[in-house]
Parts: structure tokens; sequence; C-alpha cells
């Protein structure tokens, strides 16, 4: 079986799940509606979200979705069952290189880090990889390196 | 200077003056990545221990260093500005510092000299290292230098906890620096403050 995952998204009522993908084997684009069962707004979105990706019925559709993604599409889901707004939601996943996380509570930055991790699963080489190397060693060339802005402003505390 | 930093009930520390026990330490901001890292080095290894109200993962880890068998203890922290008071406990004995910045995130890199200052008043001479994470999100990273460090001739990683790059390199290492520091913490001055005359040597030119 085949499908390619194209885009993924949610419905708020009912609460659902929504995935466009292609069937490769037809060449079609479908769209499939999931419904979010048993999710209220005490619910936990990690365990929802992966409940979901593992469903029997569901997983082939959704294997080009990673955990992350629907993860983040639970926690809309729950927003919106708090009585909170899409704009909330959509600000809070969103990084701003210059905020300082060390202030944000644990669910605050459990949502920076879940946008985080869109780009870390994208890098990530796993143990299981016919490639995997453990000790990967690279020597970057000291000599051709810049100075960095970072340092520029005050130098004092460095 | 620290006072007695053992506030940690669940945890015996006095189990780090045996000879074959080290501490290390891992230091920065939310989000850094030190979590990954410690997990991206243990792999299947870990078998952490959460204290989640002193938001600290333990870390065990068996290390070989000059044919010796030491048991490593990494101490991976939080960020998060409410766990400030639990900093004491955190420095208290350890035998090394691993700092952990994110090279997208200058902020994460401008605390280094919080993280740096506040290490010092606790731990005046353990090793301590400089590490640059995610350079897999942007590679020309590596091309700059960053400074931060070198006065004190700490060394300088370029790691990815995502596609595992220098990452085992510089936990052995730091493995290998906390286990001489303990054997010999003067030796380990005298050192650094060679190590230091030689990068200011170098940095004349
Ligand atoms: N691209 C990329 N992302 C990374 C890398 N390491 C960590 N991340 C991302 O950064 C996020 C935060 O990493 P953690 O390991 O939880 O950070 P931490 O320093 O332990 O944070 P606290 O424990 O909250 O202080 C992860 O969820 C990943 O998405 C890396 O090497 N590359
Ligand atoms: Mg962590």
């Amino acid at each position: 079986m085949s499908f390619v995952a194209k885009r993924c998204g949610v419905q708020f009522s009912p609460p659902s799940i929504v995935l466009i993908y292609e069937n490769k084997e037809t060449n079609k684009v479908r769209k499939r509606i999931i419904p979010v069962r048993n999710f209220s707004k005490y619910s936990d979105y990690s365990m929802a979200a992966e409940r979901l990706k593992n469903h029997p019925r569901h997983r082939d559709y959704l294997e080009g979705v990673s955990q992350s993604q629907l993860e983040r599409l639970h926690v809309i889901l729950r927003d919106h069952l708090q009585g909170f707004s899409l704009d909330y939601s959509l600000s809070s996943f969103r990084l701003d290189p210059d905020e300082d996380l060390n202030k944000l509570d644990d669910e605050e930055l459990a949502r920076k880090k879940g946008q985080m991790d869109e780009l870390f699963e994208k890098n990530r080489r796993h143990k299981d990889d016919p490639d995997f190397v453990y000790d990967v060693e690279v020597d970057f060339n000291v000599e051709t390196r810049e100075k960095c802005s970072w340092d520029e402003e005050s130098d004092d505390g460095f | 200077m620290a006072g007695n930093g053992n506030n940690i009930p669940e945890l015996d520390q006095n189990k780090y003056d045996a000879d074959e026990q080290v501490k290390i330490i891992c230091l920065g901001d939310s989000a850094v990545g030190k979590s990954k890292l410690m997990e991206r080095f243990l792999m299947d290894e870990y078998r952490p221990q959460q204290l989640s109200t002193y938001a600290l993962t333990l870390y065990k880890h068996t290390a070989n260093v000059g044919g010796k068998t030491v048991a490593v203890d990494f101490w991976d922290t939080a960020g998060q500005e409410r766990f400030q008071s639990m900093h004491p406990s955190y420095y208290h004995k350890a035998h090394a510092c691993i700092m952990v910045f994110d090279v997208q995130r200058k902020i994460t890199y401008k605390n280094l000299a919080n993280w740096y200052k506040e290490l010092r008043e606790y731990r005046p001479e353990i090793p301590c290292c400089v590490v640059a994470n995610k350079i897999d999100a942007d590679m020309k990273v590596t091309q700059r230098s960053f400074n931060f460090g070198k006065k004190q001739g700490m060394p300088f990683y370029f790691v990815s906890a995502a596609d595992g790059t220098n990452v085992v390199k510089m936990f052995r290492e730091m493995i290998k620096r906390a286990v001489d520091y303990k054997q010999n913490p003067s030796d380990f001055m005298d050192e650094v403050m060679q190590e230091l005359e030689v990068k200011l040597k170098h940095s004349d030119y």
C-alpha cells in the first residue's frame, strides 16, 4: 500500500484530523477525515497523537505525518475545547529566536520544542539506518573561521 | 564559597568522593538540546532516573578510561528559571561541566556567561567545555568562530544531536577530563594555565 500524505489539518466539529493524501497505485488524491475520539480538554495530546499514529485503521495513511505534527494538531483541538482561538494556538508554536525560553512553563516550552522537533526529526540519523555511524567526527577548519557577530557587542562577559 | 549543595534527599552525593565515580553536569538554556545530546551519546544504554521536582534527569554510564572502569553519572538539568534554586545541588561535587547553546538562538549563547559565572562560584576549577548544538540546522555556522570560553582555554565543539556529529567525541573527552581532574585537581589547573598560555601566544599573531 502506498499513500503519500500531502497535507494534514484539523476540523473542529466534530473534532477530526483531516488528511489529504495521494494513492500511488491509482494516482488519485483523496481526503480522509479521521474523527478524534475520547479526547477532551483534559486529555494528554501526546498520548492521543501516538494512539492515532499507531491506529490499525489509520496508520498506513498517517505514515508520512510526523508524530510532532499530529501532536500539534491535537494541541489545536484541545485549545479549541478549552476555548482558545486558532490564532492563539498558532502563535504559541511560533519560534522567536530572541525569546528567552527559560521563562516559559512546561506546557509552553513543550509547544516550542514540538516545533523544533520538525527539523530535528528531518535531520535525524536513526540507529536502524543501514549507514548509521555511532561516533561521527568532523573536524571543522579553524583557520578559515570568520569572527562571529554574536561576540561583537560586549566581549567583556566572555 | 558554596556551602552544602547536598539538598536532594533522594540522592547520596557522597558517593562522588569515591575514586571510581565521577559526576558530570550538563548546563544551558531551555531547549538547547542537552537531553537530546545525552540520549544520542548513550543510545540504548540509558536508563534515566527522573527527579522531576528537581528538574533533573540522571543518566548512569560506565566508561573505560585508561584501562580502568569508571561509573559516570550525568546530571542533565533543566534550563527553566523556576528551578534556579536547585542549581547549587547540581554543581555540588561535580567533576566536569558541559555547557550547551543553540546555534540558532543567540540568546542561548549570550546566557552562557551567566551559567558560567554561577558555575564558577560553586566549582572554581572543574574542567568545562562549550558546545554549539544543532549545527545540522545551518552548517554555515561552523565557519564562524565563537569566542566564549577562549580566554579560559575551554575546548569548543560543534555538534548535532540530530545527526550525531562530534557528540561521542565530546562526551568521551569530557569523561576523560573529569577523571583526570578527580585524580589530580591541582595538576589540572596547571594544565589549563599552560593551555591558556599557548592559546594566548597564538592569538598574538
Ligand atoms: N535540528 C536540531 N534540533 C535539535 C537538536 N538537538 C535538539 N533539538 C531540538 O531541540 C528541542 C529541545 O531539545 P532538548 O534536548 O529537550 O533540550 P534541553 O536542553 O534538554 O531543554 P530543557 O531540558 O528544557 O532545559 C528538541 O525537542 C529537538 O526538537 C539538534 O542537534 N538539531
Ligand atoms: Mg532537558
